[in-house]
């Protein structure tokens, strides 16, 4: 019966209670939002630096990964001496440049990656392969779009610009042999990977023996962070970052979000409050004679606090299943304009939906109702019933 | 308790209120027996307590002093939730605005009582049925009040007071609201209700109703002027 | 280059250590000299790795770097010294990362980028509006993001608006229906209900204003600090203001309005008693 009353009551006044669970709707839905943005970002990046199964990358001292142009020097050695540290399964290096392809007179400039293709964790191939000799290179869509070259297609291409003979330096023809998705790199951006030999040589002495950064990942079942101390103790010239140092990085610069998502969070809760609390309000101060004459008939105070922040609740949950459904399309809304920030990687989400994102939403929005519906309903059911009941009798 | 004693005690009522300033007092020094089966009319001029004396017998209402005790229970000294559930099991109110859930169906609003007794559904169902037939509304279940003419809504009102097999029901102006046709079918019931056995007390202005009962009690001021029987006893 | 500025490591202060030549002086950004102690005068060590020799060189000056919105949340450390010494240091060779270029004045500077373009090789030249367009790229993304946010919650201010419009004049149903009862027409009640919502409308506006003029000294004080930087994160112009007030006294009308309409096209006497009455023709009422 106490469902039946708080549904009759609800139904009772179709507009008003419509318009309340439409207003919590949106409430929830900016909430679900700002959940998920508290963790998108966090959760998504932290999945991309694992995707490939690589937990340490090794940068030149005092940058983050591709942050600078600095190089690592010694290449060479550096892989030799990870490779004698015990834990580290698999060394992936890479060199950052840019390679100038040359196509119906015109030049196309892309990032060039060079990497070694048996263990690189940069690109996934959507069709073709990896490079298997020196003179073999992979592309984004946005490269093949610009340059038009196709698969199998031989290409002339430079990897810098000698002024002075006015000419490109360290020409090399290269065949195109795959298609890839770089996982790092921005969308729209040109992207090539290749032998990092081959790019070594291109680039001349500036990146003889040298790489950008080394990705490494550990045995099965190995502690990173003792990996990662053993690295540090045995090249003191580099940074070593491990994923949980690249997460608090990224928790750093983009705090803003996070902060932004607890407050827009915590409005959207009190929007949602201050909507059922007023709906509640009015709605007792209305029947506060249906309401003296239960407790006269004897239906307990309790009794009728219990219906009556039902009724709240049930406002807060039909509105957040509701908010459900439209916060995610938000989301998606969001997400595409904050994709667009420069330099982030294409695989990078801020909204990430996780179902306990859905469950705390709802939860925080539930509890919001019935601390929203107790007190005007404390206040209803416990005015003096032979006063309200005058009272009322002379309204 | 035998049948031999009471129903209800009232012992030296009083009731005071402040009005701004003012201390009103609404009943002074009022005793009454109600017995078993009796039907009893409390008569009297606007203002003069009647309807606070009711309240006070019916234990929505606390005393200044006095004491009220209803088939051996003091109620006056009851907790809001003890007097609550004694109200529940053993007190039917009718009111003069009938005061139905407007959401709810004319036979949902008669099993209220009974679902808050944590009555079976489905026994709350038959008997909500069967109150609603006593009270001649056999086809109006699904009605809702806003759909049923006053004295419809008061025969609704007086099936829900009857719901949990109340021994006294209280009725402040049952008659007020209704026209005189109306108003003596409402007085038939009530005379039916009491002939079954339930102890009826009614507070009116309407004359009719007021002969109808077996005893009337006059107030005046706060307090009781005339109290004579007009069954022969 | 300036981004291999930042791969420099400096060393530790030498006080004792004489120097071989009249060491160089560098100047260096205040947030590095706070963080890392170095004072006006201080002798440190240059180097381009790690673990290299380096160059002794003095802290001759502290410099306050520019509130660039684009470098902010970047927290490196910036060292300024003489051209052909960092090439020297890092050895670039005679490289640069770029030229800044000064037109005589605005109008030639179209055909100046025309000139450089067409001599140029592996290089390019641009206006510093293109470049200050690409860097700005990030803000425009965090202002579309803002705007997103704010017709959000503008759609659910209106809602908001409309309900709790909705539920006062439901309140006061009696009064408007004795009202009507009494002579007054529906479009004064509708009038008053307005005047009222702008009321509210109004008030609540003004607050608004007031607690969003403080939130922005919150947010500028808090961002500046963490950021370590003179920005202004938050700005209220009156511009600004007179768009919220704007749209909230609009949405409060059109709420008021529109809860009015919906209650006095219910007749007055179903507004009194609740009780919906069916219109009965004389013709379907025998013997009327």
């Amino acid at each position: 019966m106490l469902f039946r009353l708080a549904w009759a009551t609800l139904t009772r006044h179709r507009a008003r209670t419509l318009l309340a669970m439409l207003g919590v709707a949106v409430s929830a839905a900016m909430l679900l939002d700002m959940v998920m943005l508290s963790s998108g970002m966090r959760v998504s990046f932290r999945s991309l630096l694992l995707s490939r199964g690589f937990q340490l990358r090794i940068a030149p001292k005092g940058t983050l990964p591709f942050d600078t142009d600095a190089t690592i020097p010694d290449a060479s050695g550096v892989t030799r001496t990870l490779r004698a540290v015990p834990g580290v399964a698999t060394i992936s290096p890479v060199l950052g440049g840019q390679l100038h392809v040359e196509v119906n007179g015109r030049a196309i400039t892309s990032v060039a990656l060079g990497v070694d293709p048996r263990v690189q964790g940069d690109y996934e191939v959507l069709a073709g392969r990896s490079p298997a000799a020196p003179n073999e290179f992979v592309a984004s869509d946005d490269f093949l779009r610009a340059s038009g070259v196709r698969l199998g297609d031989t290409v002339s291409a430079a990897a810098g610009f000698d002024p002075q003979l006015r000419s490109y330096a360290g020409q090399r023809r290269l065949v195109l042999v795959g298609r890839a998705r770089f996982l790092y790199m921005p969308a729209e951006q040109k992207s090539v990977a290749l032998p990092i030999p081959t790019l070594q040589a291109m680039r001349g002495s500036d990146a003889e023996d040298r790489a950008s950064l080394f990705m490494v990942r550990v045995s099965p079942g190995a502690n990173v962070d003792t990996i990662l101390h053993r690295v540090e103790t045995a090249l003191p010239r580099v940074s070593v970052v491990s994923t949980e140092t690249a997460m608090r990085q990224v928790d750093e610069r983009l705090s803003y979000f996070r902060q932004l998502a607890v407050i827009l969070g915590a409005v959207s809760l009190g929007v949602g409050f201050l909507l059922v609390t007023t709906l509640v309000t009015v709605s007792v101060n209305e029947r506060l004679g249906e309401i003296v004459v239960m407790r006269a008939l004897g239906v307990v105070r309790g009794r009728i606090v219990q219906q009556i922040v039902l009724e709240g609740v049930a406002i807060m949950v039909i509105g957040a299943l509701v908010g459900l459904g439209l916060g995610l399309g938000t989301a998606r809304y969001l997400n595409s304009i904050l994709a667009a920030f420069p330099g982030l990687p294409a695989a990078i989400d801020f909204f990430v939906f996780e179902p306990r994102d859905a469950w705390a939403a709802l939860g925080m929005l539930t509890v919001a109702g019935i601390v929203a519906g107790i007190y005007p309903s404390w206040r209803g059911a416990s005015l003096p019933i032979a006063v309200t009941l005058r009272e009322e009798a002379v309204g | 308790m035998s049948d031999a004693e009471p129903l209800l005690v009232a012992r030296d009522l009083h009731r005071d209120y402040h009005m701004g300033d003012e201390r009103v007092h609404a009943v002074r020094g009022v005793s009454l027996e109600i017995a078993r089966g009796d039907s009893v009319a409390i008569v009297g001029p606007s203002g003069c307590g009647k309807s606070t004396l009711l309240n006070l017998l019916g234990g929505i209402d606390h005393p200044t002093s006095g004491a009220v005790t209803i088939d051996g229970e003091r109620i006056d000294l009851m907790r809001d939730r003890d007097a609550t559930r004694f109200r529940l099991r053993h007190i039917g109110f009718v009111f003069q605005r009938f005061y139905l859930m407007p959401a709810l169906t004319a036979i949902e609003n008669v099993e209220l009582p009974m679902a808050e007794a944590r009555a079976p559904r489905g026994a709350r169902v038959e008997r909500a049925r069967e109150l609603l037939t006593y009270v001649g509304l056999a086809g109006r279940h699904d009605h809702r009040p806003a759909q049923l003419s006053g004295g419809e809504q008061q025969r609704v009102a007086i099936a829900r007071a009857l719901a949990n097999r109340p021994q006294l029901v209280l009725a402040d102006e049952p008659t007020g609201e209704l026209d005189a046709r109306t108003g003596a079918e409402m007085i038939g019931l009530l005379g039916r209700v009491n002939a079954d056995g339930t102890t009826v007390v009614v507070v009116t202005h309407d004359e009719d109703l007021a002969r109808a009962a077996k005893r009337v009690v006059h107030m005046r001021d706060g307090v009781v002027v005339d109290d004579r029987r007009q069954d022969g006893r | 280059m300036v981004a291999a500025l930042l791969a420099l490591t400096l060393l530790q202060s030498i006080d004792s250590a004489p120097p071989h030549h009249a060491p160089r002086t560098i100047a260096i950004d205040e947030r590095l000299a706070a963080d890392a102690g170095i004072r006006l005068g201080d002798r440190i060590v240059l180097s381009s790795t790690p673990d290299g020799l380096g160059d002794t060189v003095i802290v001759s000056a502290l410099v306050r770097r520019r509130a660039d919105p684009s470098e902010v949340a970047r927290a490196d450390y910036r060292v300024r010294m003489h051209l052909d010494e960092l090439q020297s240091l890092i050895g670039y060779g005679d490289r640069v990362d770029r030229f800044a270029v000064a037109t005589r004045d605005s109008a030639s500077t179209p055909s100046a980028i025309r000139a450089i373009n067409a001599a140029a090789f592996g290089f390019q030249a641009f206006a510093s509006r293109e470049i200050a367009v690409e860097t700005s790229r990030t803000f425009l993304v965090v202002s579309r993001f803002h705007r997103a946010i704010g017709v959000i919650t503008i759609v659910a201010s209106a809602i908001f608006l409309l309900c709790i419009m909705l539920l006062k004049v439901d309140e006061r149903r009696r009064d408007v229906a004795a009202l009507r009862l009494i002579g007054i027409s529906a479009r004064s009640i509708v009038r008053s209900v307005m005047v009222e919502a702008a009321l509210v409308a109004g008030v609540g506006s003004l607050a608004g204003v007031g607690i969003g003029w403080l939130a922005s000294l919150l947010i500028n004080w808090h961002y500046r600090a963490v950021y370590r930087t003179p920005l202004a994160f938050a700005v209220v112009t009156p511009g600004i203001v007179a768009l919220a007030v704007a749209l909230s006294l609009a949405l409060g009308l059109a709420a008021g309005f529109l809860a009015a309409q919906r209650l006095v096209h219910v007749p007055a006497l179903e507004l009194l008693t609740g009780r919906r009455e069916r219109r009965v023709d004389a013709a379907a009422v025998p013997n009327a």
